[in-house]
């Protein structure tokens, strides 16, 4: 089962894809978590959230990207360059961040150059920065916009009761990932941080009835687990995370990770889509109402009782808030929640690092030993 | 009191120190060599020969640094920042911050009135502000690492120096040679340089009295007078042992508290 999953989480062109491909079905490629996937579900398409996942070098991305950019879309640049998303029918870019948004200007002038790594079609989906009842109008006008794209190209159409089946489908995937939160909280959860984020990322790569299925089994299996005890609890926070290494290599330092409040991870299955309604008003609003990403203007305070909360929940010893090098939003939200956590006696440390691949383990694992120690020595006093 | 050891593998320098009865009996410092378990063995039996002792003398072995987890003949390991930290207060009693310059890396510790680590930042940018950048400005002026915080002291007229980027302070390094800057000018720069670069980190973690300097480049005193002036606070010297040992003297100390023999 977790081969499964691990499988997916690690590899871009996964067997599923590659299943998929083969009976002819479309593929349509996103970067961001503000992309409703049941309206591409709904008309035979697989959505896939689009990674940097496993970049050796980053040459292509440097050619178009300047130096002071957060390395995640130049990695995901430097893969479409080497054709690594050929499997793709389209690709929607949001501008989740402003490294983000040029990603499709530079993705765009890349193939002037490497003709053939942009999809026909390709499609900006604007999110807007805040949650009112006018930005809610807004998102939707945007993705009734998305809607009549997808129609246009692809020739299909967007059948509101074939939504509403695939909304059901994603909300039980929801249902099913709350029971897995409760599990990854739980005293000795029966799966290691690892091993949760490869559950998490795999959802986005690859069909939901097959993932939905996958994970079903994965819950009855675990809850006959024993669980892993004795261990420093710890949530991560911070920048998009889709490396399973990362997450590795902050266990191997005998800490476990039981929460995070990360875009490929737990943010992706908080909140139902409300299935009574316009379907597409609905998936609007969950879509920008559930992603509480530090882009989203003036709401610090919420961000923070969500960590606080889930501190409290997971039985957290310390929290891991961590940036990718020159991501602004997470770099300076990290250093508000470093001082309000610490004020409540929750230690924390903030490391920023390149993305995935790049990542510099050797020093991250001094610095993540040091704080488990951190952690130990304020246990032995408290004892 | 049994004997402990510890035996740090950084990335310039291996250290080890052994004690007996709180106090250090012995110490080494080598320079790296390519396996981390080398450089490790090598130390340890240079420090096991000055004590006049073996390995089996020994009651338990903490290993730190960066070749940590290579080291074969360990109980135990810590992180580079536990060991500083531990050996601050062994060495400065009441000191509060921790200001590590090793050779491939700088952290800033805070620590609480009882020796906890409460906070700790590292360097995560480049060569900028290690032991590295002096060696390679060293190297270009054409003296010892360990010559640079004497020239400094002679300085009249310190130059500035770039001091973002290791590669292109040796270019401005190199630029003030050819205009025939006096080389003490030119080191003094170069210490004000580093002092600069770590005084972000310890300014990140708010510096407290008392500060305690460990690593390598607490030898320099041309950067050691630098930080206290760009910080605004007295660095208190290390009299009791070679900062250079500080790693594996924590490590010695740990070892020591596993042995339930702190107190």
């Amino acid at each position: 089962m977790m081969d499964a999953f691990l499988h997916a989480a690690t590899s871009l062109e996964n067997d599923y894809v590659k299943k998929w491909k083969s009976a002819g079905k479309k593929i349509i490629g996103y970067t961001c978590s503000y992309v409703p996937d049941e309206i591409l579900h709904s008309v035979g398409i697989l959505p896939y959230r689009i990674r940097g996942y496993g970049v050796g070098d980053t040459a292509i991305g440097d050619t178009y990207f300047g130096p002071f950019i957060c390395s995640l879309p130049r990695c995901m640049l430097q893969l479409a360059g080497e054709r690594k998303f050929a499997f793709l029918d389209g690709i929607i870019i949001t501008p989740g961040c402003d490294s983000m948004r040029r990603l499709d200007e530079c993705w765009r002038k890349a193939n002037d150059d490497i003709q053939g790594i942009l999809p026909k079609f390709h499609f900006h989906y604007g999110v807007p920065h805040k949650y009112a009842d006018y930005t809610i109008k807004w998102f939707y006008d945007e993705t009734v916009r998305f809607v009549n794209a997808v129609e246009s190209h692809f020739n299909v159409r967007v059948d509101e009761e074939k939504l509403r089946n695939s909304i059901r489908l994603y909300n039980e995937s929801r249902k099913m990932l709350e029971e897995f939160e409760a599990l990854r909280c739980a005293e000795k959860p029966p799966f290691s941080g690892t091993e949760a984020l490869a559950v998490i990322i795999s959802g986005c790569a690859m069909p939901r009835e097959e993932y939905n299925a996958l994970l079903k089994n994965f819950l009855e299996e675990s809850k006959a687990l024993q669980g892993i005890k004795n261990r420093i609890r710890l949530m991560l926070v911070g920048s998009a995370n889709d490396d399973i290494e990362l997450v590795r290599v902050i266990e191997e330092s005998g800490a476990l990770v039981v929460a995070d409040n990360l875009c490929f991870g737990a943010r992706l299955y908080e909140d139902l889509v409300e299935e009574q309604g316009d379907p597409v008003f609905n998936l609007a609003k969950r879509y920008l109402a559930h992603n509480e990403c530090p882009r989203r203007y003036g709401d610090y305070k919420k961000r923070l009782a969500i960590l606080r909360e889930k501190a409290h929940r997971a039985r957290v010893d310390g929290v891991i808030l961590q940036n990718i090098r020159f991501c602004d939003l997470h770099g300076a939200e990290n250093g508000l929640f470093e001082r309000d956590l610490e004020k409540e006696g929750i230690p924390c440390m903030r490391i920023e690092r390149e993305y995935g691949p790049l990542v510099e383990k050797g020093r991250l694992k001094m610095r993540v030993d040091a704080f488990v120690e951190r952690i130990r020595q304020k246990r032995r006093e408290i004892a | 009191m049994r004997i402990v050891a510890g035996c740090d593998v950084g990335s310039l320098t291996s250290k080890a120190v052994i004690m007996s009865d709180g106090k250090i009996i012995a110490s080494s410092i080598i320079k790296s060599k390519a396996r981390p378990w080398e450089s490790a063995e090598s130390v340890m039996n240079e420090a096991l020969q000055k004590a006049q002792i073996s390995m089996n003398n020994i009651a338990f072995c903490v290993g730190t640094g960066y070749g940590r987890e290579k080291i074969p003949f360990v109980n135990e390991i810590s992180s580079e920042i536990a060991c500083h930290a531990k050996a601050a207060r062994w060495l400065i009693p009441n000191a509060r911050t921790v200001i590590d310059i090793g050779g491939q890396d700088c952290k800033a510790i805070k620590l609480d009135e009882k020796g906890n680590m409460v906070k700790f930042i590292t360097n995560d940018k480049c060569a900028s502000g290690t032991g590295r950048f002096l060696e390679v400005m060293a190297k270009v002026l054409g003296v010892g690492v360990d010559q640079l915080g004497e020239l400094s002291s002679k300085s009249k007229n310190p130059i500035t120096c770039a001091t973002a980027c290791t590669v292109w302070a040796q270019a401005d390094v190199i630029q003030h040679i050819n205009d025939g800057v006096p080389i003490e000018d030119i080191a003094a720069g170069i210490n004000t340089a580093m002092a600069a670069r770590m005084s972000v980190l310890a300014g990140n973690i708010g510096v407290e009295r008392e500060v305690c300097m460990t690593g390598g480049v607490a030898k320099n005193e041309g950067v050691v007078q630098a930080l206290e002036k760009i910080l605004g606070v007295k660095i208190r010297r290390i009299r009791n042992a070679d900062p250079q040992i500080a790693g594996a003297l924590g490590a010695a100390l740990i070892a020591k508290e596993k042995l339930g023999e702190d107190k």
